[in-house]
């Protein structure tokens, strides 16, 4: 499993994707907390004051919110550009036995994910530890509950890659894998979710779950609990990526 | 100056490549029907067929990538699927399309040495033989056709294999490339390797081969030495020519 995984980093880190995604994740974390920051003190705000800790945790938990998407459209063009690009051919002669590539690919973009949130945490914090303290809020980076926003943040960016990762592999052909991915993400989910009816069912949908492990309070939608909502969003990926593996990845490569 | 680049084999056997019985259909139509033939170690086999015949589907099946619907094909006794280290086995070139065109030579040739577990440094002693010393830093969507077809070669050399195949592997070079890869596979198959290297155009594999099979819709018409088929018929172009225009009353 070692050569395979250090020949899927290499893919990874030869062509630039990765980091034009990256520095689009921290664009939009450090965009969110400035907007969350900036307009704090608006009486129609609807996030909870920034010296509370429920006001702290919503700020570093918007970390996620482009990283997660961003991450697994990485994720998605990675593994179909394998058959967009044919690399595929190549890649199979090498490892003959297919679903070992997926899972080196997976591991991969787990740990891209882990250094993608990570990345856009820290843009978070450098964002608003100077700026609370001008306002004379004095933001404890350890303070009340922030470990588990950070924990919830990590976990919503590597799910997602898992879920880029199954799709791709589900889906093969990559405009599609990526439009039908922000797609769902910004048009169907968004749609679905705001009918009231069906916040029962909708708070099951990919999105919602992933908002429920940070806890991102920025709607009136109700949520999962957080672990509920982390073993949702496994359960996708983990469905994307078995049907995949085993449904799409094994037909002809020609 | 001949320089014998590559190592004799140590056991021949391993690199002989046995194809019983392939069948593969799309939609319907027979695009390989029933083809068995062997390729022997020591000698260059030309697969040779019109566009169409069947001869890439065939080459996909042997290297596990593209799933028969009957027969089998082994290399060393093997399965590809089964091969422990399957790129110091088999190296085949099928296509020159096969890269991305934002990741430099060097870089494409690397990741397929590290999925092999092969020391990194073979990137740059492959790009080196086929010719590419020059052009390993610079990114494939710049690479001319005949470029991408010694890149393909080159990742064919990774694993140093003991069987070549390769697609159409003419298609792109300048004349000068094509006496070169002639003269690389020749050697190639003196050190008791075996080659199998496919083209529809024949006065390319005239002077190339040492044997030949020859696949016409879908079907083997013809597994002969060059010389038998000489004598049967002349010359590559007329045997050729022959066997596809008469095969339908051929006993
Ligand atoms: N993926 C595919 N889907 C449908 N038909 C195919 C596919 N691949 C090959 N064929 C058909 O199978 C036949 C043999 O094709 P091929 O093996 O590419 O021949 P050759 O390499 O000798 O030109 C052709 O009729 C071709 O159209
Ligand atoms: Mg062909």
């Amino acid at each position: 499993m070692r050569p395979l995984i250090i020949s899927e980093v290499h893919k990874l880190f030869s062509t630039r994707l990765w980091l034009w995604l990256l520095l689009a994740s921290m664009a939009l974390a450090a965009l969110y907390a400035s907007l969350l920051i900036g307009f704090s003190d608006d009486p129609d705000t609807m996030t909870a004051p920034l010296d509370s800790p429920a006001g702290q945790q919503t700020l570093f938990a918007v970390a996620s919110g482009g990283a997660n998407t961003l991450v697994a459209v990485l994720a998605a063009i990675g593994v179909t550009g394998e058959f967009r690009h044919r690399t595929a051919t190549a890649t199979f002669l090498a490892t003959p036995r297919r679903r070992r590539v997926v899972l080196a690919k997976l591991l991969v973009y787990v740990a891209a994910g882990v250094g993608y949130a990570i990345a856009c945490l820290v843009v978070v914090a450098s964002i608003a530890w100077p700026w609370l303290s001008a306002k004379g809020i004095d933001l404890g980076l350890l303070g009340e509950g922030l470990p588990s926003t950070y924990a919830g943040v990590v976990a919503d960016v590597t799910l997602f890659a898992m879920v880029g990762v199954g799709l791709g592999a589900l889906v093969r052909n990559q405009v599609a894998t990526v439009v039908g991915l922000l797609v769902y993400r910004f048009v169907a989910e968004p749609m679905v979710t705001a009918v009231p009816a069906l916040s029962d069912w909708t708070a099951y949908l990919p999105g919602s779950a992933s908002a429920a492990l940070t806890q991102v309070s920025l709607s009136t939608q109700n949520y999962l609990d957080p672990w509920l909502g982390g073993l949702v969003l496994t359960g996708y990926g983990l469905l994307l990526v078995i049907v995949g593996a085993r449904v799409s990845v094994g037909r002809d490569v020609t | 100056m001949r320089v014998n680049l590559f190592r004799e084999l140590a056991c021949a056997a391993d690199a002989r490549v046995e194809v019983r019985g392939l069948t593969k259909h799309y939609g319907g139509v027979a695009a390989v029907d029933d083809v068995s033939f062997t390729v022997e170690p020591g000698s260059v086999t030309g697969f040779l067929g019109p566009n169409g015949a069947g001869k890439t589907t065939t080459l996909r099946m042997i290297l596990g990538l593209v799933r028969p619907d009957r027969g089998r094909a082994t290399i060393g006794g093997a399965g590809y699927a089964d091969l422990a280290r399957p790129l110091e086995i088999v190296g085949a070139a099928l296509d020159s399309t096969g890269f991305h065109p934002g990741r430099t030579g060097l870089d494409h040739l690397r990741i397929y040495a590290a999925a092999a577990a092969l020391p990194s440094s073979r990137a740059a002693t492959v790009l080196g033989v086929v010719g590419l010393g020059d052009a390993g830093n610079r990114k494939v969507g710049g690479y001319s056709l005949g470029m991408r077809q010694r890149l393909a070669l080159a990742t064919a050399l990774l694993g140093d294999p003991a069987v070549l195949i390769l697609d159409e592997p003419a298609n792109g070079l300048d004349p000068e490339g094509i006496v070169w890869l002639r003269r690389f596979l020749k050697e190639y198959a003196e050190a008791g390797r075996s080659v199998l290297v496919s083209s529809h155009v024949l006065t390319e594999m005239q002077q190339l081969v040492d044997r030949v099979v020859i696949l016409h819709r879908g079907r083997l018409i013809r597994e002969a030495t060059l010389a038998e088929l000489s004598g049967d018929h002349g010359d590559l172009e007329t045997a050729f020519f022959e066997l596809t225009t008469n095969q339908e009353i051929r006993p």
